[in-house]
């Protein structure tokens, strides 16, 4: 069984009148388990020159074999340049934006889309800018539909 | 100006090497300059498996977390069940225990995913007006607590 552990500390000394500190640690199980998710996409890192939106993590499911099971998602903005933000969209519907040297970590139904439009639970990613930008990318899972060879 | 940093560390053993460690300071929208306002720690209990509004998009702090600004959310489930969870979504809430339809077509609902016992999430957050509400549902009408707290401008 693997161990996967999300560890997150949030702290501000003048945010509040007193110092603020969180730190909160899980490990990552399997749906209604506690056995560690043992399946991982690595951690890829993409330059995008276009302002193109793109499936970062794209839920190839014409049916929802593996909805409801556990993903977790991870994105980093790896951008310098505090203009330069990505907009973070989940089916086509807008979670926010990811500015320079922001990261975002959440967990990832992979849903299936009534509309019947093909979007289902994307993942998608679209740079604010065309002159280039890297992102650095994970998903820690237990399971997920591949694409079919042809 | 605020100086609020929220640092991610990962661990696995699935492979070997696999770590992340990333600290972010919250920024104001395209600039360099430090959020400066949160709800606070919340909490909030449960007991019953209707799908509600945690934020409700247009309306409070909400009104200020537009598309064009910088906010970031933070949801905990705090129950420590391996088999009770939350389902966490953006868009509009049923108000009852048949979650919304999901629906890409841009303005109902979509699933983000599960918080069981101990999970935690982090995201920024676009509260577009009649679009924007964080839902969520519990899976069981036992009692359920969630935490959770918003960093805007």
């Amino acid at each position: 069984m693997a161990t996967t552990t999300a560890a997150l500390t949030i702290s501000s000394s003048d945010l509040v009148g007193d110092a603020l500190s969180l730190s909160t640690s899980k490990e990552l199980h399997k749906a209604d388990t506690t056995i560690g998710v043992d399946q991982t996409s690595g951690i890829g890192c993409i330059y995008l020159t276009a302002t193109t939106n793109i499936d970062l993590f794209g839920a190839i499911v014409d049916t929802p074999a593996f909805e409801g099971k556990s993903h977790w998602v991870y994105i980093n903005n790896k951008s310098e340049t505090p203009t330069e933000y990505a907009t973070i969209t989940i089916g086509d519907k807008v979670i926010g934006r990811l500015y320079a040297g922001d990261w975002m970590f959440m967990p990832w139904d992979t849903a299936e889309d009534t509309h019947g439009d093909n979007k289902h639970a994307d993942i998608e990613l679209a740079p604010s800018v065309a002159t280039g930008m890297s992102f650095e990318y994970a998903m820690f899972h237990e399971g997920f539909q591949l694409t079919t060879a042809v | 100006m605020a100086t609020i940093d929220c640092t991610l560390a990962i661990t696995s053993d699935i492979v070997s090497g696999l770590a992340v460690n990333k600290t972010m300071t919250l920024k104001k929208a395209d600039s360099t300059v430090g959020l400066e306002l949160t709800t606070g720690l919340a909490r909030r209990s449960f007991t019953s498996t209707n799908q509600v509004d945690l934020l409700t998009a247009g309306s409070g702090i909400s009104a200020d977390v537009t598309a064009d600004k910088s906010a970031k959310l933070y949801i905990k489930n705090v129950g420590s069940d391996s088999t009770k969870y939350f389902t966490i979504g953006k868009g509009n809430s049923s108000g009852s225990g048949t979650e919304t339809t999901i629906d890409s077509s841009g303005t109902a609902y979509y699933r983000i995913g599960r918080l069981y016992g101990g999970d935690w999430m982090l995201i920024p957050w676009d509260a577009a007006t009649t679009t924007g509400d964080i839902t969520i549902q519990p899976s069981s009408a036992t009692k359920m607590d969630v935490e959770y707290m918003v960093f805007y401008e």
